[in-house]
């Protein structure tokens, strides 16, 4: 087992070139009704960046193009190139399936595995790409459970159903989850709509040390939210990206009408 | 309540229903209750079934008039209900769950419509007709194909080794009974798996699993609870068989199998098929015999019922306290 | 990970644990083919023998030994069906009206409860339950009465719990808004609510006629078994039904037997097969 004070490294260290994100002409169609416009976009790794804007507006789309959850849809269809360190992940050459594994998610509601324990959840996504070592899977939980910030909360009940955990710590145990396969981008949309304020500011709170390990890219309502949290903020309405900028320029300064008119609270 | 008469006669109509229930307990229970009183505990225990001699005058044995040398025992039909409903279980549990998976997830639109049908279908032949079928195609393909293929693959274990028999018996009866079940099962966990909420599915593909490992890893722990209440449910049904099951049996008497070929009896087989030769019994234990064999095959599938019916249950009630 | 390792298309471990999903949904489709491939060998063996088997005479002329025709059976198998729908429909219905509009009583609870369990019951022993109160405690000797009953018993459940759900399906607004009329609580049931699940119902109804149809274990020691045209009494003559042919003939040595078997097993399937479709074309209107 491990030592009680051993505190959480990453395994490989922080490699700052990874995470890289870019996209180009990126379109999104489900069946013959087109949700993203043309979006070009270049995030600088190990960034919190939040995409703003009206329900509807296709930031979750956009999300869900980067890990081309977009696949499981048959009527969804994706245009345009989508650039990770480089490399498109929509080539014919890329497995989805192994892409997933390098872009994180986090989702609206909790969605903890229901019938595996609070470790079995953390460590479900090693556990399928092959890893058994009981040893190295107890490392990584703890690893990635304290980067989520539920280390202390949860470590004295790992065994115990994940479920039986409180809403707000459900969702950093599945920020831990996607933690633990050391993702290099993490998607969050809207991961704190669920939840109460106290819950909220925790996950707010995690964020600024995560970026550190992982790009985030937060999907969010509540442009309070936005503010505080991100270095970078992207705009989107109707299906096409307004503006991006740093977040302080986009809510003091913004360079669009529409984005001023959307930030001061005048639509939306 | 404005108008409380309508409520009256319906709860005066739907109490029919729990007091057929209790009349079908109370009826054959008392009808069976010189016939428990006779056979006490050993009736359960005890190989042999013999009438006993018809002809001399009955004695008075335990308080009851029962032909002398008389004896009821119905081991040999419990053996031959439980091992028939076993391998039916073990057939058709695995075949439900590759069918649920197959329908749900593999295939979508017009061919799992039709796939549904099909599974439907087979709830819906009679068993008379599976006895039929089972009596036409399924004997002389387990005496000539299944049974020797059987017995030289898997010979080294005693279950399937020695004498194939004619195709009448036990292996015979159990797929049968498989193809009777599967649907009970499949359906069920088809219906369980289309409602395994999406977020789950897609935080399983986030995580990088493949399709089938969402269903192994995730989509069928999800259902497992449904699972089981399903396969008690389809065991009730095996238990309970009659008719396909007396067609393709072999109607064993007084012995118990020897290997997955041998023919035997199943408790419901039994009581429909022994009536007659019952019947010839003046004193009427016999008859009262059968009655009970009809008591205990009521009590166990009640309570293979009770246990379905509370594992569903609770897994609704825990279904509605997680999504609020 | 080395950037190596993310560079190649598909890593190792994941092409072994695609060809392990590949084998999964192999078999699959494999317990699909095992089960399908049974019922159409056993569709097309009864369509092929029952089809040589049917001629005009079947429908006209009585059972005669282990040959004629099968006019006592199906016109059997008509009167137990409806005998069985005279008792069940009213009682099924009404019940399950009863668990639907009054879900949160204890009785219902228990009603509900009961009659799920009650279709667990095998129905031989539902068949000894006739056999011993009507055939001999009532002394109804076998008996279209007796038979249709016992068939009641154990359609009634499905009835009721069909109707129940067809009745929960209509949303609370549809009885407010009737209530908000001033329609008693009868009338909103009966002439807002009911007509509404209608097609619910029937489908419920229908699922008893094919389970009626296909029953052979209650009716043997209920109905019994006749050689001759119903004579129009509901107690003490026994009647012939299409099952009962199926499961005796076959058992019967001889040609003539056989054909008859397989032609009641053709009339019995096809019968369930038409009643099915109805359901599914009452279900698909909704």
């Amino acid at each position: 087992m491990l030592a009680p004070s051993a505190p959480a490294i990453p395994a490989d260290g922080i490699q700052l070139d990874r995470g890289a994100l870019s996209a180009q002409h990126l379109q999104v169609f489900y069946g013959r009704k087109q949700a993203l416009f043309d979006v070009d976009i270049d995030l600088t790794p190990h960034t919190v960046n939040a995409l703003i804007g009206p329900s509807g507006c296709g930031k979750t789309t956009f999300l869900r193009a980067i890990n081309r959850l977009h696949d499981l849809t048959p009527e969804a269809r994706v245009e345009g190139k989508i650039l990770l360190d480089g490399i498109d992940i929509y080539d014919r050459s890329i497995d989805p399936v192994d892409l997933r594994r390098r872009v994180g998610m986090v989702f609206q509601k909790p969605n903890p595995f229901p019938t595996m324990s609070v470790v079995d959840n953390v460590t479900a996504g090693l556990r399928l790409t092959g890893v058994r070592h009981r040893g190295k899977l107890q490392e990584a939980a703890e690893r990635a459970l304290v980067q989520a910030a539920l280390w202390d909360e949860v470590k004295d009940r790992l065994r115990q159903p994940a479920l039986r955990l409180s809403g707000g710590q459900q969702q950093r145990l599945c920020i831990a989850r996607a933690l633990a396969v050391e993702p290099e981008v993490l998607l969050m949309d809207e991961p704190t709509s669920a939840l109460d304020p106290q819950s909220t500011a925790r996950i707010e709170d995690l964020l600024g040390s995560l970026k550190q390990q992982v790009t985030v890219i937060i999907v969010t309502h509540n442009m309070q939210q936005a503010a505080r949290i991100s270095d970078t903020t992207a705009f989107f309405l109707a299906g096409s990206l307004v503006e991006l900028g740093p977040t302080d320029a986009i809510f003091t300064n913004p360079s669009d009408p529409r984005t001023e008119a959307y930030v001061t609270g005048r639509f939306g | 309540m404005k108008f409380p008469r309508v409520q009256t006669v319906l709860t005066v109509i739907a109490a029919v229903i729990p007091l057929a229930l209790l009349a079908i307990l109370l009826f054959l229970g008392s009808y069976a209750w010189p016939a428990i009183r006779f056979n006490g505990l050993g009736f359960l225990f005890k190989l042999t079934w013999n009438l006993g001699n018809l002809y001399a005058n009955p004695v008075t044995v335990a308080g009851q008039v029962v032909p002398r040398g008389a004896q009821y025992g119905i081991l040999v039909f419990i053996a031959g209900t439980l091992l028939s409903s076993a391998i039916a279980l073990l057939l058709a549990v695995p075949l439900s769950i590759g069918i649920a998976v197959f329908l749900t997830e593999a295939v979508g639109g017009t061919l799992r419509e039709l796939l549904s049908f099909v599974v439907e279908l087979l709830a819906g032949v009679p068993s008379v007709v599976y006895g039929l079928w089972g009596y036409a195609v399924l004997i002389p393909l387990v005496a000539h194909q299944i049974g020797p293929f059987l017995r030289s693959a898997l010979g080294f274990l005693p279950v399937f080794a020695g004498s194939v028999g004619s195709g009448y018996g036990l292996l015979t009866a159990g797929l049968v009974l498989a193809l009777m079940v599967v649907p009970i099962i499949a359906s069920t966990l088809r219906d369980a798996l289309l409602h395994v909420p999406i977020p789950l599915k897609e935080g399983a593909y986030a995580l990088g699993a493949t399709h089938h490992e969402v269903v192994r890893e995730v989509m069928l722990p999800a259902v497992r609870s449904n699972l089981v209440a399903a396969s008690i449910l389809g065991l009730g049904r095996a238990l309970g068989e009659t008719m396909a099951v007396l067609m393709v049996s072999g109607g064993a008497l007084n012995y118990l199998p020897h290997n997955i070929y041998s023919p035997v009896t199943t408790m419901a087989a039994f009581i429909l098929s022994q009536l007659d030769s019952a019947l010839t019994d003046p004193t009427g234990m016999a008859v009262r015999s059968l009655a009970e064999i009809a008591v205990v095959l009521f009590l166990i599938s009640l309570l293979v019922n009770l246990v379905a019916r509370l594992l569903i249950w609770q897994t609704e009630r825990r279904s509605r306290v997680a999504h609020g | 990970m080395s950037l190596t390792a993310r560079r190649s298309p598909t890593p190792r471990g994941l092409r072994r644990r695609r060809l392990r999903g590949q084998i999964g949904w192999t078999l699959s489709g494999l317990s699909v083919l095992l089960v399908a491939f049974p019922l159409i060998d056993l569709l097309a063996v009864i369509v092929e023998k029952g089809l040589r088997a049917l001629s005009p005479t079947l429908f006209t002329q009585v059972t005669n030994g282990i040959s004629g025709g099968l006019w006592n059976a199906i016109q059997g198998t008509l009167l137990l069906v409806v005998g069985a729908l005279v008792f069940a429909v009213p009682i099924g219905v009404l019940s399950g009206i009863y668990v639907a509009e009054w879900p949160r009583s204890r009785f219902a609870g228990l009603v509900r409860f009961v009659a799920d369990v009650m279709t667990g019951i095998p129905s031989v022993v539902l068949g000894y339950f006739g056999y011993i109160t009507m055939v001999i405690g009532l002394g109804w000797q076998f008996s279209l009465l007796a038979g249709a009953i016992t068939l009641a018993l154990m359609v009634i459940p499905y009835i009721a719990r069909t109707t129940e759900l067809a009745m929960l399906n209509i949303g609370h607004d549809i009885r407010e808004a009737g209530s908000a009329l001033g329609l008693s609580q009868g009338t909103v049931i009966f002439r807002v609510v009911l007509p509404g699940a209608l097609s619910g119902v029937l489908s419920g109804i229908m699922l008893a006629v094919a389970i009626s149809v296909g029953e052979t274990a209650p009716l043997i020691y209920t109905a019994g078994w006749s050689n001759y045209a119903w004579n129009g009494s509901l107690v003490h003559a026994p009647v012939g039904y299409l099952t009962y042919v199926i499961w005796t003939f076959i058992n019967q040595p001889f040609a003539s037997a056989h054909a008859l078997a397989f032609a009641a097993a053709l009339l019995v399937i096809a019968l369930v097969l038409l009643v099915n479709a109805i359901t599914r074309t009452l279900l698909q209107r909704r």
